[in-house]
């Protein structure tokens, strides 16, 4: 089994808002072979949001950024699988919609973003980023611990998939 | 041969050509048939429509009930034709108009109901439904009436319907309704914290702006703006990218007065499908405001948002506009000549090579059925979604182009469409309405 890599994906509050589109993507998710450690629903709040996009702070679509990530509830993953930041990132598509729809149209941004900001979903760039992501958004979220206890069940897929609250739940038998 | 050719001769003999005939038993009496009553083919009701849909079909937006107990939801296909809709030869639908995911129709019946939706309600786009006390529905397959707050009369009559990503706006001669999400102020109201939009049952009234009365409304995807008979306009909601043209890139959440080149101009149509927003005057001149990250307005130093009215010089040119529509990317606009020209990033119509214009490039006219068989064939109303667009001609032809999401063209498969083409629907095309990845034509009938 190869060493496994967690990273943060965002469901977007427009996307949230349409039940039909988050069943296809969890489905992909699903389709892709990761496995889903955390799974939430949750209202960002301004203080977390600056946080969350501090490196953006000063660009032009900073502002517009920061609005529509507030304008509802975010659906949050955090997902495992080895190179999960490379495939999610890969799943997900280019970040400009309006691009992505003719250069990528089976992409999840190519599919189901509505423009550049309304692009549908979030990933994490490097390991670095989804370790302050998943602190930001999961404070409970403990990397040490999960890498000590939980890890092994996951790399040994000692795991089953729960599809109404969409988690994989460890088997401890 | 001589034989016959002798035989031949002899029939004609007489100068008059004889035919064999059948020999009646009661001969037809040429008097009395002229007499008999020909059957009547009716003409069709003046307010009768037939209203078509195409696109996606798992959110319920096309108002078809499709689950059967044979069927799976997954195997659910997207309509890639026009279809018929029922509901539209059981109710005289005057107006329809389409959001993400959802549409609302607007019925002139004889009884109280006047509006319907259908598709999803997250956010209460479409009313609140419920089956079960407390339980409101998430999606809607067939359209259900939606209730206003105001007693039933007969003087009560609405002028236009638009609805945006997750709401919704209703123009009737007593003002204006909005309903749905109001995240960013759309509805013209103050949006509270943590509010639960589904459970919502809150319709706002705006009576009149600014003491004049509102005749006309447009959506954008978060923000709304509203014509007032004066010719101002009126907009809130989200203005992240200047969309609401309010000088201030907040959100706004009461309609608030747009300033900037069109404050003393009389604006008569307003276009906006997603964040980039163009405004007619009546002289023809183009007016805009919003995103233009791809090239819809070029401003000196590289501005990508606008968020002062700007008029757009370059299509000076072109000559008067008689209609625009701007998409996400891109924009279309007709002038008096009935030429349809378009620009910005996307499908522009002229085939799969030219991706980006920044200046205004005429779709030849020939794409929009002009020949010699129909001379007189000419663009008379151009719509978009966001990156798709439609135009209607004179004859009541349909033409669409642009990206094919989830078959929202109507062409018959969900490959995208790089120069227009004809959309193939039994009826005359007076109006047509584009969601995000669904259409609504209203046609009146051939007869």
């Amino acid at each position: 089994m190869n060493k496994l890599e967690l990273t943060l994906a965002l469901m977007k509050p427009h996307l949230v808002k349409n039940p039909i589109a988050l069943q296809t993507i969890r489905n992909k998710i699903i389709a892709s072979n990761f496995k889903i450690v955390r799974s939430g629903r949750k209202m960002l709040n301004q203080e977390d949001a600056e946080k969350f996009y501090e490196e953006h702070k000063g660009k032009f679509f900073y502002n517009r950024l920061l609005t529509s990530m507030l304008s509802g509830p975010l659906e949050i993953y955090v997902l495992a699988r080895e190179e999960a930041i490379r495939y999610w990132r890969q799943l997900m598509g280019p970040t400009k919609v309006y691009k992505a729809q003719f250069d990528d149209p089976s992409s999840i941004r190519g599919e189901f973003g509505l423009s550049d900001t309304r692009n549908a979903t979030h990933g994490s760039d490097s390991p670095e980023s989804a370790i302050r992501e998943i602190k930001i958004l999961l404070p409970d979220f403990d990397f040490n611990k999960w890498n000590k206890d939980e890890k092994i069940y996951f790399e040994n897929n000692k795991v089953t998939f729960n599809s109404n609250q969409f988690i994989h739940q460890i088997d401890y038998k | 041969m001589a034989n016959f050719r002798k035989l031949i001769g002899l029939l004609e003999s007489d100068g008059k050509r004889l035919y064999a005939t059948i020999k009646r038993k009661f001969p037809v009496n040429t008097e009395e048939t002229s007499k008999l009553p020909v059957f009547d083919y009716g003409v069709s009701d003046k307010s009768y429509n037939r209203v078509f849909v195409w696109g996606h079909t798992k959110t319920g937006a096309l108002g078809i009930p499709y689950v059967k107990s044979s069927e799976s939801y997954d195997s659910i296909k997207n309509f890639l034709r026009p279809k018929r809709l029922g509901f539209g030869e059981k109710n005289k639908v005057k107006h329809a108009t389409c959001g993400f995911g959802f549409t609302l129709f607007h019925t002139v019946n004889d009884d109280s109901k006047t509006l319907y939706g259908t598709g999803l309600n997250t956010d209460s786009q479409i009313g609140y439904h419920e089956v079960k006390k407390d339980h409101p529905l998430e999606i809607i397959f067939y359209p259900k009436p939606i209730s206003l707050p105001i007693k039933y009369s007969e003087n009560f009559k609405i002028h236009k319907i638009s609805a945006g990503r997750a709401h919704s706006l209703v123009l009737s001669n007593v003002g204006l309704f909005a309903f749905g999400n109001n995240a960013y102020g759309q509805c013209g109201r103050p949006s509270i914290q943590d509010e639960d939009y589904i459970k919502s049952n809150y319709i706002h009234f705006i009576k009149n702006l600014g003491g004049k009365q509102i005749i006309d409304i447009e959506c954008g995807q978060d923000h709304s703006l509203a014509l007032t008979e004066d010719g101002s306009v009126y907009s809130c909601g989200w203005g992240a990218d200047g969309q609401t043209g309010l000088g201030h890139f907040n959100n706004c959440s009461s309609f608030s007065k747009v300033m900037g080149d069109i404050s003393k101009e009389k604006i008569v149509k307003l276009s906006s499908r997603c964040d980039f927003v163009m405004a007619l005057n009546d002289k023809g001149e183009v007016f805009g405001w919003g995103n233009t990250e791809y090239g819809q307005i070029t401003l000196p130093g590289g501005i990508q948002q606008i968020c002062k009215p700007t008029y757009i010089e370059m299509l000076k040119p072109l000559g008067k506009i008689k209609d625009i529509a701007a998409g996400g990317s891109s924009c279309i606009v007709l002038n008096e000549d009935r030429q349809v020209f378009s620009w910005g990033f996307g499908i522009l119509g002229f085939g799969p090579n030219v991706q980006q214009s920044t200046k205004p490039a005429k779709i030849p006219e020939t794409l929009f059925g002009k020949n010699e068989f129909q001379p007189n064939n000419v663009v008379e109303k151009i719509q978009c979604g966001v990156s798709h667009y439609f135009a209607i001609t004179n004859l009541g032809d349909l033409y669409s182009w642009g990206r094919n999401r989830n078959g929202c063209l109507g062409l018959g498969n969900e490959s995208d469409q790089y120069f227009p083409l004809k959309v193939c629907l039994g009826g005359i095309v007076k109006n047509v309405h584009c969601g995000i990845d669904h259409s609504v034509a209203v046609c009146k009938p051939f007869i």
